[in-house]
Order: structure tokens, then sequence, then C-alpha cells
């Protein structure tokens, strides 16, 4: 008992010297080194870190948006898009209100450094809304003093609105007709300042009504005699005539927050087909912003007044009418909502800056048709209030949404540009 | 088969039983004999290393280490390939406008030494702010000789990236800058903004572009044979002289009809990228900081508040690959300061620069909801009409509540110790100095470069008036014989600032493995700037290094509640030797 007593020791001893032996052979030589680099200054300890890191670099990789974003920027396809193809855009939206969103290319080569304008475009739209135009010009003649342009455009509207003459026309009344027409015009003009422009531009315009597509809606014919609207029947090929003058000095003419703009154009359209429906129009616009609090507030004004004559025995189509309601004139009524000979809008708005992309408004539209230009003054005038917003850049707005209330309802309008 | 193999092998267990037993006698007599040193040697061993480690620890715990306070972070070790680290704007924007990324842990400055100073590394040398240079160097800056422009500029190259409109041009020696001009609506603006503040920013501490203003007429531009145009989607075409024009309509013509414009020297190095104002670069083994706990970073609040620089953001940051000495690493530069003072680069700043960020939906709301009858501060201030310096004053401006056109970590983390460190930069530009350096943007309207420097000027006390009252404001810790003695920033930096009422001070032995102060003696009050060291201070535990002693420091003052804020000053003894090691301010 005594020997296996004394033995005992030397059992626990042994795999002790065997475990010392693997600890000595595994740990002394790090133990060492490890002493020898224990971070006991700063530097050291800094170092290590560093060292440590060294073993485990790798290159930086960005989650998907921050990717997606760093794509968009290195391949520039914002800038791309904007530029465009050998020349070609996508040409999204700006048919007539009612079309649907509309997509189409436009075509427009850099030519001879931007002294020559040339562009071509076509667009169609879910409602087979479709648009084609042509542009020529020369818009820096004589150091851009003189402008020279040559324009073409067909578009067929296969469901326009319209809802009766006048400014009793009810909103039950709602029809539709298809508006077809083809234009060519040439127009010259000159520059006299950077803010004085006139100009002239002659034309032909061939114009062609037919039956409304929208099946939603009684086709004007139908509610609408051909005897009360003789165009409806027979339509008139126009050349015309147009006398500009222009002077604006707003800040920025796609934002603007100061200045003002003040428009007449002097229209006669020569019925070359007919014979029975030339007439002459005036169109007015005075439009002007009142900026205060470093143009971070601005009150704008807008009026605007069409008044069209005709001789003895002419009339005027109902479709070459001026026209009151939706996004640009009264936004607490659709589109097309008045037609008339003769038309007076005025728009008062006050617009604040939330931030700096985005301008709020308040908005009041009133405006009125007539049928005799006397009865354009300020009584019976139909009107709205609203309120909108505004996203934007310093130079343009690039979208608006404007929300309307009037005695016919509420209207929302989405729009790529500004209301005046 | 079994069978022989079962008689076989109880004889051959016998066998083995016997040998086994005559083995183990020689194994143990072996170990005795042999072994047993080598168990003992191992024991020895065992705990050498034991204690090894528990030194690296202690080492890794302790306050101090033995080289504190350090004055150079050598993060210059050599760097493998690296890739191009580039940040997409609109993300950065996004990302730190609605994310807030980073970490906001409310914690000391990491980079900093055991002093609360930043150490000289590739981000930052200390230069005016440890030395006050002369009005030599900080009139140069960092430039080392301009363009040399005998005969012509050779353009190679239009402008990529950046609002202004400019190019890249060639001088006599082959040089390649970069050349900026200033709007048409505001000439010298952009250009003098930029000299400006590259030369404030290289004297407190940062790397910046040799940058300097130079004049030329169109004569002097010469398309290079292989000259490029690149156009915004990256089309690739040979450059022309409209091209060289069109540059030049935007650009602002002097009345003799020669341009002035901002020539930008290359930097040298290999470009790799900007960095985030939060994390690190997970391809730089020298970037073991995160940048949101970096004191430059944080402190670049401070001053980029005192020059406006709104446009403090990560893409206008560089980092450069340097080769020098057989290795390379990142140097990590500040660039492009066209948006600073009044300049908004193209245009007058925006008077919300510095005052609101890009998006913020505290005013957005407010203003949204109550129709715009409420009215942002800031709209309503008035800036002198001088057109070459844009929009910038001094009356409506709070340091403290300035900010940049969007936030990011390193500014939002940035603690009063922070500011106190920048705030002192500030201040040691003396008004000679910021003269000087004004008349380098060579404004040729006299009573501009006076506004300009006169707004420079206000700005910088505010920045001093905030920051070095809103702590503790004693420094200059020496050890003077027997005494601990300082001064008080804010007094001494500051116009109008009275001396403090009086000192009341904690002594505490320190212990620096454990980071454990143990009170000695009781509070003390002093009306001087400098502080009896009791004697048996020093008494604590050592370190190896030293004994160690702690006074904690609160000042009275009727005037500024802050300087009571406790401020920690630790004095290390080796031997005689009783030097600063470190200070901490709350």
């Amino acid at each position: 008992m005594k020997t296996l007593t004394s033995t005992h020791p030397t059992r626990v001893a042994r795999p002790t010297s065997i475990t010392s032996l693997v600890f000595l052979a595994v740990t002394i030589f790090p133990a060492f080194a490890l002493a020898q680099d224990a971070p006991l200054t700063r530097q050291q300890d800094w170092r290590q870190q560093r060292e440590a890191k060294s073993k485990s670099l790798k290159p930086y990789k960005p989650g998907s948006l921050e990717g997606g974003t760093l794509y968009v920027q290195k391949e520039r396809v914002l800038e791309r898009f904007a530029e465009g193809w050998k020349g070609i855009h996508p040409k999204l939206g700006g048919l007539s209100t009612g079309s649907g969103f509309a997509g189409g290319i436009r075509y427009a080569p850099r030519i001879a450094e931007g002294q020559v304008d040339f562009q071509t475009s076509g667009a169609i739209s879910p409602r087979v809304y479709q648009f084609y135009d042509l542009k020529l010009g020369a818009p820096k003649l004589l150091g851009g003093k003189l402008f020279a342009e040559f324009y073409s455009r067909y578009r067929s509207y296969p469901q326009e609105d319209f809802f009766g003459l006048g400014p009793s026309s009810r909103r039950g009344d709602r029809t539709n007709f298809a508006l077809e027409d083809s234009l060519f015009d040439i127009s010259l003009g000159w520059n006299w300042t950077k803010w004085l422009r006139t100009g002239v531009t002659a034309g032909h315009l061939k114009t062609n009504i037919g039956r409304g597509t929208d099946g939603r809606f009684p086709t004007t014919e139908s509610l609408f005699s051909p005897v009360a609207l003789t165009e409806l029947a027979e339509q008139p090929s126009y050349n015309h005539l147009d006398a500009l003058f222009r002077v604006d000095y707003r800040d920025e003419p796609l934002n603007p927050h100061s200045g003002g703009k003040y428009q007449l154009v002097y229209s006669y359209y020569d019925d070359q087909r007919l014979g029975r429906y030339s007439f002459r129009r005036l169109d007015a616009e005075v439009q002007q912003h009142f900026p205060f609090l470093r143009k971070k507030r601005v009150i704008s004004f807008r009026a605007l007044a069409s008044l069209s004559d005709t001789n003895p025995g002419q009339s005027i189509p109902f479709y070459m009418m001026q026209e009151v309601g939706g996004a640009d004139s009264l936004r607490g009524y659709r589109e097309f909502r008045f037609r008339d000979r003769n038309l007076l809008v005025m728009n008062l708005e006050y617009q604040w800056e939330a931030f700096s992309g985005l301008d709020m408004a308040i908005f009041g539209d009133a405006g009125k048709v007539a049928s005799r230009r006397r009865d354009i003054n300020l009584k019976d005038l139909e009107s709205d209030v609203g309120f909108g917003f505004r996203f934007n850049s310093i130079k343009s707005v690039f979208l608006r949404i404007d929300i309307g209330f009037s005695q016919e309802g509420t209207r929302v309008f989405f729009k790529f540009a500004p209301a005046f | 088969m079994p069978s022989q193999t079962s008689t076989h092998s109880p004889r051959i267990s016998c066998f083995d039983v016997r040998t086994s037993a005559f083995a183990l006698l020689v194994l143990r007599v072996s170990v005795r004999l042999w072994f047993a040193p080598l168990v003992a040697a191992c024991r020895v061993v065992a705990f050498l290393f034991a204690v090894t480690l528990l030194l690296s620890s202690i080492a890794s715990a302790q306050k101090f280490r033995p080289d504190d306070p350090i004055w150079e972070d050598d993060d210059r070790q050599n760097v493998p390939t690296l890739g191009r680290f580039t940040i997409a704007d609109y993300y950065d924007f996004l990302e730190n406008t609605f994310f807030s990324p980073g970490d906001n842990t409310r914690k000391r400055a990491v980079n900093v030494n055991t002093l609360g100073e930043v150490p000289d590394s590739s981000w930052f040398t200390n230069r005016h702010g440890k030395k006050p240079l002369n009005l030599e160097e900080l009139v140069r800056g960092p430039d080392r000789g301009g363009p040399s422009l005998g005969t012509k500029w050779q353009v190679i190259q239009n402008k990529q990236g950046g609002i202004t409109p400019g190019f890249r041009a060639k001088d006599d020696t082959g040089t390649i800058y970069q050349l900026e001009f200033d709007p048409v609506t505001n000439p010298e603006m952009a250009t003098s903004a930029e000299v400006i503040c590259t030369k404030i920013f290289h004297a407190i501490g940062y790397y910046v572009a040799e940058v300097y203003i130079v004049s030329f007429s169109r004569n002097q531009l010469e398309i290079a044979t292989n000259a490029q145009f690149e156009d915004l989607a990256g089309k690739k075409r040979p450059m022309t002289a409209k091209d060289v024009d069109a540059v030049l309509q935007k650009a602002h013509t002097g009345p003799d009809g020669r341009y002035r414009t901002i020539a930008s020297k290359f930097l040298p190095g290999k470009p790799v990228g900007t960095y985030r104002y939060y994390g690190t670069r997970p391809d730089d083994p020298n970037d073991i900081f995160p940048h949101e706990h970096r004191r430059e970073l944080r402190g670049l609040r401070v001053f980029s508040a005192w020059l406006n620089h709104d446009d403090s953001r990560s893409i206008n940051s560089f980092d450069s690959l340097i080769s020098e000495n057989g290795r390379q690493y990142i140097r990590h530069y500040l660039f492009d300061f066209g948006s600073t003072l009044g300049s908004g680069t193209v245009f007058a700043q925006k008077p919300r620069a510095g005052n609101e960020y890009l998006w913020e939906p505290g005013p957005t709301f407010k203003s949204l909801f109550s129709l715009g009858l409420w009215v942002r501060p800031w709209i309503r201030v008035d800036y002198p009409n001088y057109p070459s310096i844009g929009n910038f004053e001094a009356e409506f401006f709070r340091p403290e509540k300035w900010k940049p056109e969007y936030p990011n970590r390193a500014f939002e983390n940035m603690m009063e110790e922070d500011a106190f460190w920048a705030a002192k930069l500030v201040m040691a530009f003396t008004d000679e100095q910021l003269r000087a350096i004004v008349k380098t943007g060579q404004l040729s309207d006299p009573r501009a470069e006076a506004y300009l420097t006169e707004t420079i000027i206000k700005r910088r006390d505010k920045v001093g008036h905030f920051w070095l009252n809103h702590t503790n404001p004693l420094d200059q810790f020496r050890v003077e014989g027997t005494t601990l003695a300082f001064d008080n920033a804010a007094v001494r930096l500051l116009k109008g600032v009275s001396a403090a009422d009086g000192y009341q001070v904690q002594w505490h032995r320190f212990d620096n493995h454990k980071q454990t102060p143990e009170p000695f003696g009781s509070k003390t009050a002093a009306k001087q700037l400098q502080l009896e060291i009791p004697s048996g201070a020093f008494e604590g535990p050592s370190d190896g290094a030293g004994h160690y002693a702690l006074a904690e420091i609160t000042t009275q003052s009727s005037h500024h509640l802050s300087w009571a804020r406790p401020l920690r000053v630790y004095l290390r003894k080796s031997g005689t030797d009783v030097s600063v090691v470190g200070i901490e301010r709350d």
C-alpha cells in the first residue's frame, strides 16, 4: 500500500510532466514572442492594431442602395439619359390632359454648335393620342438678335372633351370628339434686348374633326347637333398670321420668383377651304411676381384675356375657341370645361418655401368665357381655391401638384411645369 | 485460430506486464533524473508566460503608457494595393440626412494624445497651433512654386465634376493645373475664397492642394494636340477652341479682357478616392480610428463654421496614395474651398448655407404648416453689397449653431473638448496674420478686402468666445519646481475676458494600472495660476515608468459658469522628474 501510495505522486507527476512538455512546446515560443511584442507603449499598441488589421484587409463593398447610386453616378446614367443616345431622347408626357401618360422619342442632334436647332419627335398615349412634330431653327442669327424657325406638327387627339359653349355649359353635358390637325409655321423674330422680343409667324393649319372614341361619354355630335355646331360636319383649313410682342424679365422663366411677363399676340386665321370660319384674335397676358423675404415668399398674379372677332357671316369653330379650366387656368375645374370666343382668366398665388427643394402655394383662380366681348368683365366669374406643391430646382419646377376646389368638386393635377 | 490467438495473448501479456513494469521503473528514474528539472523549467516558463500575459494586459489597461504623450502617429506604414473608394454624391446626402450612419457613442476623440492634442499623421500636421508660423509661412501656405507662364497654357482636357466652369492645362514646365473661374456676376469671389481658405486650413494643419491666382488672356490658351473633351455623358472627342470659348463665356472677364482663374496644382500620388466622416477604410491598414472619433474631423466643424465652409463633406475630401521612402500610404486631403466665406462657387452663397441643412424637418414643417408665416431667422439677415465677397457676415453668425450642407457623424460627435482644441487653433490667428492672408485673395476693391478681413476676425472672436468659455479653459499646464503652473486660454486669447475668481483643486494619487484615483488631502483653493503639488501626491503605486498624481481643478468665475466644469491634469514622476502626462476636460 505504501508503495502504491508512494507511486501515486509519480503517477500524477507523469501526466503533469507531459502536459508541461506540451505546454512548453506550444506556448513557450509564442509567450516569449508575445512578451517581446507586448504593447507596452502607445506606438506599439497602435502598430499592433494596424498589423492586425493588415491581416484582414478587404475592398469596400457598398450596399445595394449605395451600389445603385454609385452605378448611376459612375456610369452617368442621368446625364446620359438627359444627353440621349446619338441625339435620341425619350419623350414622356406632354400631350393633352386626359390622354394618359404618353411616351415617345425625340431626335435632337447637336448641329453646328447649337447654331442650328433641329428637333423632331413622336409620341403616343394609352388612349391613342398621337403627336408628331419637326422644328428647324436658327436661334442665334446676328449674334442672337435674329431668330428664324420652321415648325410643323401633326396631332390626333381622339377623346377631347367638350361641354358646350358659353359660361352656362353644364358639367353633365360632357362629350368627346376627335381632333386632328396639321400645322406648318414659319417664324421670324428680333430680340431687341434680353427681355424684349418681337416676331411674326405665318403658317397653314388644316383641321379635321371626328367622332370621339371615349365610350364613357357621348360623342359631341350626338349631344350637340351639327346644326348648332356646323363645324362638326365640315372643317376649314387656315392660313394664319401672328404678330408677337413680349416683355419678359422674369428671373427664371421655368420657376419664376420675381419679374414679370407682358405679352400680346395678334392672330388672323383665314379660312381657305370653306370661307366661313375666318377670325381674328388678340391674346394678352400679364404676369407679375412680387418677391419678399429673399424670394422665399412670392405673390404672383397673372391675367389672361383672349378676344376673338369675326367679320359678318363668319364664325369660329368651337375647337378653335379658347377654353377655361384645368391645370393652367381654373384649377378647380376639368380641362376644357368652358369654351367660347372670349375669355378672361385671373390667377393669384401665394408661394412660400418649405425647404430648398419644395415651394408650397395657395391659390385662387377666377375666370369666365363669353360669346360677346363686352361680357368679358368681372361679373359672374367662375372661381376656385386650392393649394399646391412645387418640387423644384433653382431653375425649374420639375413636378407641380395642384389641388383645386370649386363648386364642381375637387381636381388634382400633376404637371411638370409651373402654373405660369 | 481463435484458440491459438487466445493462448498467445496471455503470454505476451505476461511478458508485457513485466517489461512494462521495468520500463515504467526506468521511466520514473529517467523522469526523476532528467525530466524533473525540465518539468520545473516548464513551470517557471509557464509562470513567466502568465506574468507576461498579465503585464501585457496591465499595459493594455493602463491609462498612460511610457511613451505618452506621443506627438506623432506613425500611420504611414506600407499599404498594399488599393482600390478606388468612391462615394456617390447623392447617397452621401441621403445616408447622412436620413440614416445617421457611424457610431454616435459620446466619447473622447480616440486619436488624440493624452494631453488632448492631435499627433501628426497622414491626416493632420501640427503647424500654427504648435509653433506659430511667421507671416511669410502663413502667406505661402502649401504653395511651393506656382505655374510657369512664360508663353502659353496648353489646355489638355475639360474639367470633370463640380459645378465651376474650368479646364485642365499644362504650364511651360508640363505641370498640370486645374483652372477654375469666377462667375460672371461675382468677379474675384470664388478664386479669392479658395486661396484664402486654403492658406488658413493649411496653417491649421490639414493637407490641402497648392492653389494660385493667375490671370491670362485668351490668346495665351492653346489647345494641346491630344486635348480631349468629355461631355456630361462621358463621351470623349477631340477638344476644340469652341469648347474653351464655351467655358470662358461662363467666366468673368476683367476690364483688360483677361481672365482671372484659380490654378490648382494636381496633388501628388495616385488618387484612391475620398473618405467618409465615419467608419474606417477597410482596405487601409493604417486607418484604425473611426473617422467620427477623429479629433481633426470633429474639430473641422469649428473651422468650417468660422470660414463658412458649408461644403465640408465627403466629396470634398481626397485620398492620395503617396509613395515615399520605398513605401506607400494614403494621405488625406481637404479639397475644394470654392464654397467658403461668402462664395457659393458659381453664385454668391445662399443665406441658408451655414444656417440650415439642405433638408431639416423642423423648419420645413414649421414653414409648411404656418403657411409661411413663420419665417426662418436667417432670411432676414442683410449682407453688404460686395460682389467679390458674396454673402458673408458676422453679426447673425452663431458658431455653435452653424451647419454644413447636411449632417455628418464626425461633426455630430464633436464634444466640448474637440471644440476647445479647435477654438484655440482659430484664436491662434492674429488680426495681422489674417489681414496678410486675406491679401493673398487679391481683391481689387480695398473696401471689400477690409470688410472680409473684419468679418473673418469677428467670426474668429465669436468662435473663441463661445467655445473657449464653454468648458474649463485652463491650458498650458507645466511643472515649475514644486508647483503646477497653467494659464487661462480664454483670458489669454480673448479680448475683454476677466481673470477667474479662483481655482479649486482636489489632489489624488493615481493608480495607473487600475486607473483609479485615490483622493489625497482635502480640496484647496488658489487665486493664482499655479498650484502647489503636495509632496505625498506621488506615493501611489508605480507602473514601472513612474508614480502618478491627479489634480482635479475647477475654475470659479461669476461670469462664466462653464469654467467650473472639472478638468483633470495627470502628472507623472519618474525619479525626480515630474511632468504633465495627461489632460481631460468635461
